[in-house]
């Protein structure tokens, strides 16, 4: 017996508090699950809870989904796990690689530097826009252009001020989640619209939902895979150092296989966020590219409430998450995030 | 003898473990840190997409902020200051939404806090059927929160639902669980709660894995209480950590917007309305755009100061238990 053991009493309590609260948890699934085999007359007839005792399944609102009178289900389907699946992979791979550098290498960013970027992109689009009468894109991209060589030149060069260090690299990268979602999806929508009247179409397309959705995920994968890379024990490192072994091979060769469970987690906070997203779906997608949570939401608007098959395609976005949930959490066998690398 | 070689291992091993963290909390002169222009190549992607993606919203926003820009009925846009920050902190409509989002966001967090860390609690002392609760406790974080608002909409239907059942049992019939403000607000926060709560718990875990057993066998050996235990040696070492998954789901928490907005619409009136949400009446509703971007503005300062005085309020317990 180890000291983690609960001993006593303590223990059923514990249990009472666990299926209490598993309770709470499964009632609305259950309650979704059974509510998409009610016939319309069951669910308006007033709440009935187990099959074949209180009322007889259908699967009248299973066929109208999957027959397609319910909206492109199948495209739909489709769209969302191509853009959730490669989303999540750029992103876990693209942050996991800046993460790690963030924990094992020095990186030091003059203020000035940041403060030279913020102005040259704000005043170079303002003069751009006002001045010299170029359109929304294109003053945007000369803008960001001259900002970024600018800030790479200065940090060449001493100046004064304070430093920047890992710490606030990350704390930048984090901060990018506290703007507000409605404004980023309405400009980042209307940047895409430029973009493609300069021959680039973003708006409903693979590209431009995959990307931005990559964008707004790194954030967060940057915070987790931080801490737990820096949790890994230095000394195989180090180890493999002295033998003059490149970074990248280190990185590729050692750091990644050590930190599968980690990545497995990573992935799958990303995909759940993705598959689930709603917003940046509903302003940079209008058919071809349209995500399931916009699907869900279409039923209630369209035909109100309809409680049968709104369940019915609310599970078809909640089910691939719990087979993939479960099939991970598999992989990651001995613990959940940082379980696995004691 | 052997005890006291043990021993003396032993402390060596912790005095090793406390410089090689102390080390590690000065970056720049430690020697973990390497120096290698290979670190360009593994941070400038993720720079890139994200300077790429944010500097737009906010280059358009700001600017925008500062003018009177409608697109129903279309008006060229005209340079007004801050005509439109004056507006928004005169309009009563405003501070009443920032409170109500307060009130979401600081209660669901709470209650996140305390269920997730007492349910992260029993799953790391092997509670029975542990395996099976670990996995099952984390789905409601998978599921889109528009479906669950959808779901809760079902729920808590006043005539139709389980809820009202049980309610109708305990002798109070078809009470206005989404059309009365407490009740709304009341609804809003358990499903936050439900949602989000598999969160702080798989952080929480993930933390309790890593502390090291020896101390509290040292503990059990002074026969210290659980409770004691708890307060002196698990609180204290878990604080960043939480400070950490606190942080985070307190910004996501003020960005409520679509549970809100499925589940009462902002209604009764604009009781229940979020600031997002008002965000959205005014930017999509009305088209006001220039009114929008002062307002997410407005939001971004309130969400730092938020940000800046809990990490204040907290900084001097961090330091003392480091």
């Amino acid at each position: 017996m180890s000291v983690r053991d609960l001993k006593g009493n303590g223990r059923w309590w514990a249990l009472a508090g666990c299926l209490l609260w598993l309770a709470f948890t499964f009632f609305p699934l259950y309650w979704v699950a059974i509510t998409s085999f009610k016939s319309p007359l069951g669910v308006v007839g007033g709440p009935t809870y187990v099959p074949f005792v209180d009322f007889e399944p259908t699967l009248t609102a299973w066929r109208e989904l999957l027959s397609g009178q319910r909206g492109q289900f199948y495209s739909t389907f489709i769209a969302s796990t191509i853009v959730g699946l490669s989303a999540s992979v750029i992103a876990t791979a693209v942050g996991s690689m800046a993460a790690y550098a963030l924990v094992r290498f020095t990186f030091e960013v003059k203020l000035l530097t940041g403060v030279i970027f913020v102005v040259v992109s704000f005043g170079g689009y303002l003069l751009g826009r006002h001045i010299a009468g170029l359109g929304q894109a294109t003053s945007l991209i000369y803008a960001f252009v001259a900002a970024l060589a600018l800030a790479v030149g200065s940090s060449r060069i001493r100046l004064p001020g304070p430093i920047l260090g890992n710490d606030d690299i990350v704390f930048w990268f984090v901060s990018q989640r506290m703007f507000p979602p409605i404004v980023a999806a309405f400009a980042l929508f209307l940047m895409y619209t430029e973009m493609g009247k300069l021959g680039f179409k973003l708006v409903d397309t693979y590209t431009g939902l995959t990307f931005a959705y990559v964008a707004f995920s790194l954030p967060i994968v940057i915070w987790l895979m931080r801490d737990f890379f820096a949790a890994l024990p230095i000394e195989v490192e180090e180890a493999a150092m002295v033998d003059n072994v490149p970074s990248w091979r280190i990185f590729f060769g050692i750091v990644v296989p050590m930190s599968k469970p980690g990545l497995i987690a990573t992935f799958m906070i990303t995909l759940a966020f993705v598959w689930n997203e709603f917003l940046f779906a509903l302003f940079l997608t209008n058919s071809r590219w349209q995500t399931l949570p916009i699907l869900v939401a279409g039923q209630n608007s369209q035909r109100g409430d309809e409680w049968w098959s709104i369940s019915a395609a609310a599970l078809v976005a909640i089910i691939p998450m719990v087979v993939m949930a479960g099939l991970l959490s598999r992989l990651m066998r001995s613990g959940l995030l940082l379980g696995a690398i004691k | 003898m052997r005890i006291f070689v043990l021993n003396g291992r032993k402390i060596n091993d912790l005095f090793y473990r406390v410089t090689l963290l102390d080390c590690c909390s000065q970056h720049h002169r430690c020697g973990m840190t390497r120096n290698d222009p290979i670190k360009h190549f593994f941070i400038w992607p993720a720079l890139l997409i994200v300077l790429i993606i944010s500097i737009f919203p906010l280059i358009y926003s700001l600017t925008t902020s500062f003018m009177s820009l409608r697109l129903v009925p279309p008006m060229p846009p005209r340079f007004v200051g801050f005509g439109n920050y004056a507006e928004l902190l005169q309009n009563p409509r405003f501070w009443h939404v920032a409170w109500t989002t307060t009130v979401i966001a600081f209660i669901s967090v709470a209650l996140q806090y305390v269920i997730g860390f007492s349910v992260a609690l029993a799953l790391n002392r092997n509670v029975p059927g542990e395996g099976l609760f670990r996995v099952s406790f984390l789905l409601p974080m998978l599921v889109a929160p528009v479906a669950v608002a959808l779901i809760a909409r079902q729920i808590l239907n006043p005539t139709m639902g389980p809820l009202n059942e049980l309610m109708t049992f305990f002798g109070h019939p078809n009470l206005p669980f989404l059309t009365q403000t407490r009740w709304a607000i009341g609804a809003i926060i358990s499903v936050e709660v439900w949602q989000w709560t598999p969160f702080v718990m798989l952080m929480l875990l993930a933390g309790l894995q890593t502390l090291p057993d020896d101390v509290y066998e040292a503990a059990a050996l002074e026969n210290a209480s659980s409770w004691q235990q708890f307060w002196g040696i698990t609180f204290p070492m878990m604080l960043p950590i939480s400070v950490a998954v606190v942080f985070i789901r307190l910004i996501e928490s003020y960005k409520i917007m679509d549970t809100v907005f499925v589940m009462t619409g902002g209604g009764p009136g604009i009781s229940t309305e979020t600031l997002t949400l008002f965000a959205y009446q005014e930017g999509f509703k009305k088209f006001n755009l220039g009114y929008t971007s002062a307002l997410s503005f407005l939001f971004l300062i309130v969400i730092t100061v938020i940000g800046l005085v809990y990490l204040a309020i907290l900084k001097p317990y961090l330091e003392k238990h480091k």
